[in-house]
């Protein structure tokens, strides 16, 4: 009866104990996802409730209620409900056209961003994908600018590919860069180190 | 009482387990994997045939690996990027410069584990060698990524 006792009351502090221990941030993580389930589960009740209303359609709803974008220096930056990837998650990075997924390889690991890189998509967590176009100089920027340096314009996007959601963007748009496709790269990678969990 | 104190260690492996697992579950391990010296190397086609300029300059440089023809045969392969563009008359006449833009980007991926083990970039506006340039930055970048671990 006694050792029952004792059994039980080390059983609860086990639990209890691994619960303290849970990872703060994976907590809050799924308490996002649930809060972003909740607010989505609210749209469609107040949705259902009051059919006169407009229905926007799926593929406009998710990027206007959950996107905040954030100005920077270079371009802009979007995550979805401050969304983190964990440190040293497998990611795929999807070919785009021109090779810039290679400038983003390298600038992840210029950037030293903690993240593994995998060529299987079967393999992976998460996904880069994205678009990239280079404009060289002309004659007449040459001439009047005196810059040989190329436009670069890179839009790239994070999803998770468990869930399927799109959790982090960002474009960059450098004019006159220095480095061409490889600072792009870069400017792509240093953004997405923001989100990593370190 | 022996029953108790087996109650007890039994019970405090069990807490032990699972303050490791709790800790271990949600966070990955950083890849440990690294490019062996002789490592069997596969340099799949780019773009322009910068794999070729890329295989000379590894020999030229000397970097310890060894390049295998087939993928079958290879631990490692490198891909890659590679573009050039070459002088125009407006960069001849006005900015007198006959020198070539080069830019390249290659990754080394393991084969086994699909994991990139390395990655570099390089760009080049006034490249005096052309590709050749730019494919031995790569090289020399890449043996000491080998070297330096």
């Amino acid at each position: 009866m006694y050792s029952g006792k004792l059994l039980m009351s080390l059983v609860l502090t086990t639990l209890s104990l691994c619960i303290a221990m849970y990872p703060p941030a994976a907590r809050s993580a799924t308490s996002r996802e649930n809060n972003s389930n909740q607010s989505q589960n609210k749209e469609d009740q107040s949705q259902a409730a009051d059919p006169g209303k407009p229905a926007p359609d799926d593929q406009t709803k998710v990027p206007v209620s959950n996107i905040k974008s954030a100005p920077t220096d270079e371009g802009q930056l979007a995550t979805v409900n401050n969304a983190k990837i964990p440190s040293y998650a497998k990611v795929y990075v999807a070919p785009i056209p021109g090779g810039f997924e290679n400038y983003i390889i390298a600038g992840l690991r210029n950037k030293k961003v903690p993240l593994t890189v995998v060529i299987d998509r079967t393999k992976a967590d998460y996904e880069i994908s994205g678009v990239s176009d280079s404009e060289k100089a002309g004659w007449a920027k040459m001439l009047f600018i005196g810059s040989q340096n190329s436009n670069e314009q890179a839009s790239i996007k994070i999803s998770n590919l468990k869930t399927g959601a799109v959790i982090f963007g960002y474009s960059v748009h450098k004019t006159n860069s220095a480095r061409g496709k490889q600072s792009a790269g870069e400017a792509c990678a240093k953004h997405i180190k923001q989100i990593v969990l370190e | 009482m022996s029953s108790k104190r087996n109650v007890v260690s039994i019970l405090a492996l069990l807490v032990v387990a699972a303050v490791s697992t709790a800790l271990a579950g949600d966070k990955n391990a950083p890849p440990t994997q690294k490019i062996p010296k002789g490592a069997k190397v596969f340099v799949a086609p780019i773009e322009g045939g910068y794999d070729t300029y890329l295989k000379d300059a590894i020999a030229k440089k000397k970097v310890p690996v060894e390049i295998v023809a087939s993928h079958d045969q290879a631990d490692y392969e490198i891909t890659g990027t590679a573009e050039s563009q070459k002088a125009s008359t407006a960069k001849k006449v006005i900015l007198g410069n006959w020198h070539s833009r080069e830019e390249a980007s290659i990754t080394v991926s393991n084969i086994k584990s699909a994991e990139v083990v390395w990655a570099y970039s390089v760009h080049e506006e006034a490249s005096t060698h052309g590709k050749k340039s730019s494919a031995e930055a790569c090289a020399k970048h890449l043996k000491e990524a080998i070297e330096n671990q």
